[in-house]
């Protein structure tokens, strides 16, 4: 089954959204900031990551940036999930590397559709 | 979080809730199996249904295209927001309430979690609380400063406090001016934030009340106030207000007023310490001076880890020294009372009515009664009399008429007497007067009921190390303060040192000796004045003098005290002189065995024969006096 790191400092976001994940078959694992993130990404083998663009420490932009220079993630697909919705927020997410782009509070179906889109079509 | 858009930062506040209700609701919604849970799939449904129109209120008022909020319209966000947070509250807690087997296995723990994200969504309507009871809201990094926000108006007063908590300060919240007055009164708090406008007590009579009384006139207080109001603004600056805010608040403004007012107060709070240790420790300083000080006592200031505790760790340092130094100084004091007072009981007090000059009885330059002779030197005779005038005891001493007689020689000594009536210390015996009366010259001084130097030893032979030590303590001093002034006594010699019953030395003649310097040497054996064994050898030899010469004869006098023996004797006048100039003297140590070892270094120091290899200045031997252990 697909393995997916989800990225998310708010402890409530991450319950809820590996839980969902999970039940729907996905093998989820998680990280608290954005450097614990670029690490776990590195070093391990998913197939796709959710990434908080609100994190400390390292922000999830800086941490997709750190994730495109590292050889082993150069391409490993990226959805950036943002609580801005501010306009431009999809262009600065698609410059920073992401794959691709949602806004919380996340539309799960959406979301799902997009991860889905991602692991089929390979990155 | 690297927000900086304030909007955004609300709307990211508010949202995150309601992301949380939305997606705990649609979660549990795909485990309920219908239509066993019909009922509770309706609930879910509502819930979400109340949770997105949340979201729709909060996208259309905290839109991504703005910059600021007013605080009406925030207000009006907060109550279109309790609509739907009150039926999301409903329908979790009817869920929860309801019995019967859970659908799934974390259902209830899930709702609970709905229930805390719908509690967070908006400041609830508050319950009537008990006065004060704005409890710290977060105690997270308190360390950055505690706050008070004093706002009459919930929906702002929530603002601020998440944008301040933001920022990483603890922030405490008052509905109104008394609350706010009460909380101050009981919290800790750094910086009150306050609200101009409120019904009852407006912003205006807290701080009025603020810097009226001692304990928070120092609180600094920063209003919060529409930009429009610039009257009211200017009248809280003018009653001491430090700041202001005009809402709408800018975040940047905010943070900086702020910060600037924290470190402010951290400065002034800083400084206050500061003044309050110092304070201690100048009032340590007059301790010491009272002789009050007791060590340890400046113990809390010593701690800091600034000046001022270095400051005080080197006064209580000193100041313990000095104790030490003056309770060793009074038990050596004690011993040369009990010598003085046993040497006082054997010496025969034989008063002599008459001397060369004058006699008992007689009245003496228009205000003396003439009472006895005390004694008589090289100089002339000293008689006791009455001062009539004062009706005091004073000393007579009339000078050899040899001394005085030319014009020259008297202004001199004037000049000399003059300057050593400057001399005023407890150690020396205090010049009054300079006349002549009857063609006889005289000289008046204080009257000290004692017996000399040369009288104890005679009586003692030699005295204790203690009590030796204590008369040469009082030689040292009184040399001291006369070399300060210029003065050098040039005859320093147990017959010219006092000692009262209690011990306490009294050197007289400063500056008398110089009467005879022009005749001083060997050339007029009349003229010599003292004896030859207490003269350093540049004095024998007629070369200049200065303030070593004098520490030479308190070496010779302290030998003696020590050992009972001059430190060069000579069966007559011509091979003592010819000694003193080129024998060293033995270490007392080896004629009594008590004197330690500093002392034995010190007195053959005193005694060198070239000044340079002396010990330089009075102040010097006073100090090495009070080091000897």
């Amino acid at each position: 089954m697909p393995k997916i790191l989800l990225v998310e400092d708010n402890e409530m976001n991450r319950d809820m959204l590996s839980r969902r994940l999970m039940r729907r078959g996905y093998e989820v694992e998680m990280a608290t900031d954005g450097l614990e993130g670029v690490t776990m990404a590195v070093a391990g083998t998913y197939d796709l990551v959710l990434m908080d663009m609100s994190l400390p420490g390292i922000d999830g932009w800086e941490a997709t940036r750190r994730l495109r220079q590292a050889p082993e993630t150069t391409t490993l697909p990226i959805i950036a999930l943002t609580a801005h919705a501010m306009a431009g927020d999809r262009e600065r997410a698609l410059e920073a590397g992401c794959s691709d782009y949602d806004t919380k509070p996340v539309e799960f179906d959406r979301l799902l559709g997009k991860i889905t889109a991602l692991l089929s079509g390979g990155a | 979080m690297s927000l900086s858009n304030p909007v955004a930062e609300l709307r990211h506040d508010l949202r995150t809730p309601v992301n949380h209700i939305v997606g705990y609701a649609e979660m549990l919604l795909e485990d309920l199996e219908l239509p066993t849970h019909a009922s509770e799939k309706a609930a879910l449904e509502q819930t979400v249904t109340a949770a997105r129109q949340a979201l729709e209120v909060i996208s259309l008022v905290l839109a991504p295209t703005r910059n600021s909020v007013t605080v009406t319209e925030l207000t009006e966000l907060y109550a279109k927001l309790a609509e739907p947070q009150r039926r999301i509250i409903e329908m979790v807690e009817g869920l929860l309430g309801a019995t019967g087997e859970e659908p799934t296995p974390t259902f209830a723990e899930d709702l609970r979690r709905i229930l805390a994200a719908a509690g967070r969504l908006v400041p609830r309507e508050e319950p009537a609380k008990p006065v004060g009871a704005a409890e710290p809201i977060s105690t997270e990094d308190a360390g950055k400063g505690r706050l008070l926000v004093v706002d009459d108006e919930p929906g702002n007063r929530d603002l601020l406090r998440r944008r301040l908590e933001r920022e990483g300060y603890t922030v405490l919240t008052a509905a109104g001016g008394r609350e706010a007055l009460d909380v101050v009164g009981r919290e800790s708090v750094d910086i009150v934030l306050l609200d101009v406008l409120m019904p009852e007590m407006d912003g205006l009579a807290v701080l009025d009340h603020l810097k009226s009384a001692a304990a928070t006139r120092d609180l600094p207080v920063i209003m919060i106030s529409a930009l429009d109001d610039l009257a009211a603004i200017a009248r809280c600056i003018e009653q001491g207000a430090e700041d202001y805010l005009p809402k709408p608040f800018e975040p940047a403004i905010l943070r900086a007023r702020i910060a600037a007012t924290m470190q402010k107060k951290r400065w002034r709070d800083q400084e206050r310490e500061q003044l309050r240790a110092l304070g201690y420790v100048t009032a340590a300083a007059s301790a010491v001076e009272a002789g009050a000080y007791k060590p340890g006592l400046l113990a809390d200031v010593a701690r800091r880890t600034d000046a001022i505790g270095r400051l005080a760790r080197v006064m209580d340092r000193m100041a313990a020294h000095v104790h030490q130094r003056e309770s060793r100084l009074q038990e050596r004091l004690g011993r040369l009372r009990d010598e003085v007072g046993v040497a006082r009981a054997s010496i025969e007090t034989s008063e002599v009515a008459e001397g060369p000059n004058l006699r008992s009885g007689e009245r003496f330059a228009g205000r003396y009664e003439v009472v006895s002779v005390l004694g008589r030197g090289g100089m002339g005779t000293v008689y006791r009399a009455r001062d009539l005038e004062l009706d005091d005891d004073v000393a007579i001493k009339t000078l050899r008429p040899e001394l005085l007689s030319d014009e020259l020689s008297r202004e001199r000594f004037k000049d000399e007497i003059r300057l050593a009536r400057r001399i005023s210390h407890r150690n020396v015996v205090r010049t009054h007067d300079f006349g002549e009366s009857g063609g006889v010259w005289y000289l008046t001084m204080e009257y000290v009921e004692g017996i000399t130097v040369r009288d104890l030893l005679d009586s003692r032979g030699r005295l204790e190390v203690a009590a030796a030590l204590a008369l040469g303590m009082q030689l040292a001093e009184s040399l001291a303060v006369a070399h300060e002034v210029g003065v050098i006594h040039r005859d320093i010699k147990p017959q010219n040192l006092l000692l009262d019953p209690d011990g306490v030395l009294k050197v007289m003649d400063f500056g008398i000796a110089r009467l005879s310097e022009r005749s001083t040497g060997l050339t007029e054996a009349g003229l010599i004045i003292g004896t030859p064994a207490y003269m350093s050898p540049e004095q024998i030899t007629g070369e200049p003098v200065d303030q070593r010469s004098d520490l030479y004869a308190a070496g010779a006098v302290l030998y003696e005290c020590l050992t009972g023996r001059a430190p060069v004797d000579a069966p007559n006048m011509v091979s003592l002189f010819a000694r003193v100039l080129s024998e060293e003297p033995v270490a007392p140590s080896t004629l009594v065995p008590d004197v330690p070892p500093a002392v034995d270094d010190l007195v053959l120091q005193l005694l060198a024969k070239h000044p340079d290899d002396r010990v330089q200045y009075a102040v010097v031997l006073l100090e090495r006096l009070q080091a000897v252990g």
